[in-house]
């Protein structure tokens, strides 16, 4: 019996050795992984209660006061009624939605028979427009301006956001590769029932990929939604102003009113991130999906 | 009946070829003649030969600007190294890993215009960076981080750092989740540490996602420009510390309406791209090859 114990025992010492070990690296990890989301959250936070932040409460004082004592609302108000943040938002929407929804028709439209059909020049003309790819969009704004003030005459407008967002290169690709997976002996006994190509893209391969659609649809969302240098060129009259360039607009006014920028930047960031909680999964796999080997 | 066949594909992808042709063909076209010209764009372009070209390999800011963009290319490494680091950080199995991940990736979607204002709040002499370094006593008195023609650069980048960390992340951590697990397996048999263990096993594992984060953060790198336009002001920094190429090409068309000079500047960008995607694209390929 004793012998039995102390072997029990001699057992047990290392087991629960094993268990701290494991603890205790546990531990660590989630040590370091707040001190990661520490960094890379911190700031929001900061500006987010500075943006609450009353008179009272300084902005800038040793140690450094990070909840506001003095709560209010003022500084979104006062952003409110200086600046038409109202359509700030508006033109945001529309100018997003619109691109979202007419790119992904115009691109989903061409990938199809960039996938799917042969046709004279089909490898020639991907591969010219792949390589468009690595050109600098910044490269193209200096005729384009000349394009929006002499030809289409949309300067000042949000048209001259939306009509050069219409189609691009990066979608068509990954449309592709979506359309790539279908099988085609779908397509083809479709073909054999009489449905028409533009049928088959429309009732049949644009359901069976909804997925890729999503994930494209989020990242031209995003891109259009933070999209800065274009917009700037292009909006001058406040009113036809998107989020972006307001907050500019927003940052060169209050210039030595933080708290009023601060509120500024939370009213721009706040959206984008409801849509990223809400569709987090659809986010996360439209990045890997991009990489594939 | 075959000739609607025959149409049909260039049929559907017209809508989109026009807009590409229009929005980015044509544009690349008209930069390679204005680059040849003297254009204001109140008045038709008038050819000038390689005037503008001569003028800008004279032009001390150029040279900066160039210098510039190409110092700024260390965010690639630093993001590749950082990525793949903080990748294998958050691919375990832990509780709450998820929201870890989320969390990470909230300055990636945030937008670089509201991140770079943030920031400069910040940073500003009154802000709150100095009043932590001064509450722990590391400086005596707050720093003026953004008016310190020595850190312009540095801060933008490591804003555009702290910006595509997450997103850099997101493609290396899909990257880790496809390499076989019997490869670690493996590598334990044959006796490596854990660091020996990602020498080995995870970097060959992951090249096709840092061919990809290499070609596409350099060309962020070298096309950057909302960093330094928020952080100074939209002046390009102190004695032009802040310029970089697409700064410097925003500066001569938008501020000084010198397009021709500007479309100059756009031609020295091209190539730097082209070049840099080849390169990149060539010698990790033959990496691939040869693993």
């Amino acid at each position: 019996m004793i012998e039995l114990q102390a072997t029990k025992r001699q057992i047990a010492v290392p087991r629960t050795n094993v268990m701290l070990k494991r603890t205790l690296e546990t531990i660590m990890w989630y040590i370091i992984l707040c001190a990661v989301a520490v960094l890379t959250v911190f700031p929001f936070v900061w500006v987010f209660f500075t943006s609450f932040k009353g008179p009272n409460d300084p902005i800038y004082s040793v140690p450094p006061q990070l909840i506001p004592h003095d709560f209010t609302l003022a500084n979104y108000l006062r952003v409110w009624n200086q600046l038409p943040v109202g359509n700030f938002f508006l033109n945001s929407i529309i100018v997003s939605v619109s691109t979202v929804i007419l790119n992904l028709l115009f691109t989903s439209l061409a990938a199809y028979p960039f996938a799917k059909m042969k046709f004279a020049g089909r490898d020639v003309i991907f591969y010219l427009l792949l390589a468009t790819f690595i050109v600098p969009p910044q490269l193209t704004y200096i005729p384009s301006f000349v394009l929006a003030v002499r030809v289409f005459h949309y300067y000042d407008t949000i048209f001259a956001l939306i009509f050069p967002s219409l189609a691009t290169v990066f979608n068509i690709f990954l449309l592709r590769q979506a359309f790539k997976g279908v099988p085609d002996d779908l397509i083809d006994a479709a073909r054999v029932d009489g449905a028409g190509e533009l049928r088959i893209w429309w009732a049949i391969l644009l359901p069976i990929i909804r997925p890729s659609l999503a994930t494209v649809a989020i990242i031209t969302f995003v891109n259009q939604w933070n999209d800065f240098l274009w917009p700037s060129l292009m909006l001058h009259t406040r009113e036809h102003m998107t989020l972006t360039v307001g907050l500019v607009a927003l940052q060169g006014m209050f210039a030595s009113d933080s708290r009023g920028i601060a509120a500024g930047v939370v009213m721009t960031v706040i959206p984008i991130l409801i849509l990223f909680v809400i569709l987090q999964r659809q986010f996360v796999r439209g990045l890997s999906g991009a990489v594939k080997g | 009946m075959t000739r609607r066949l025959a149409l049909t594909p260039y049929l559907f992808l017209a809508p989109s070829l026009l807009v590409i042709i229009t929005f980015v063909v044509f544009p690349i076209i008209a930069v390679v003649y204005y680059s040849f010209t003297d254009y204001n764009i109140v008045n038709p372009p008038v050819w000038v030969g390689l005037e503008n070209y001569a003028r800008l390999f004279k032009d001390e800011v150029f040279w900066q600007a160039l210098t510039h963009s190409f110092i700024y290319l260390l965010v690639t490494p630093t993001l590749i190294i950082l990525g793949i680091v903080l990748a294998i950080v958050v691919n375990r199995k832990l509780p709450g890993i998820n929201m870890f991940r989320a969390l990470y990736y909230i300055p990636v979607i945030s937008g670089s215009i509201a991140v770079s204002i943030a920031w400069r709040l910040l940073l500003d002499t009154n802000g709150l960076l100095n009043s932590l370094l001064l509450s722990i006593g590391v400086v005596k008195e707050g720093v003026q981080w953004l008016a310190e023609p020595s850190l312009t650069l540095g801060i933008a980048m490591l804003l555009t750092t702290w910006m595509g960390l997450g997103y850099y992340m997101m493609i290396f951590l899909a990257g880790l989740q496809n390499i076989p697990e019997e490869l670690y397996d493996a590598a334990l048999i044959d006796g490596c540490n854990a660091f020996q263990k990602h020498l080995n096993v995870t970097i060959p594992g992951l090249r096709p996602q840092i061919t990809f984060v290499a070609v596409i953060s350099s060309l962020a790198a070298i096309e950057v420009f909302t960093e330094v336009f928020i952080l100074t002001g939209g002046i390009g920094g102190i004695l032009n510390s802040g310029v970089t190429m697409v700064f410097y090409l925003w500066k001569q068309a938008f501020k000084l309406q010198h397009y021709g000079m500007a479309s100059a500047i756009a031609m020295v960008l091209l190539v730097i791209t082209l070049i840099f995607s080849i390169f990149n694209i060539r010698f990790l390929e033959r990496g691939t090859e040869a693993t």
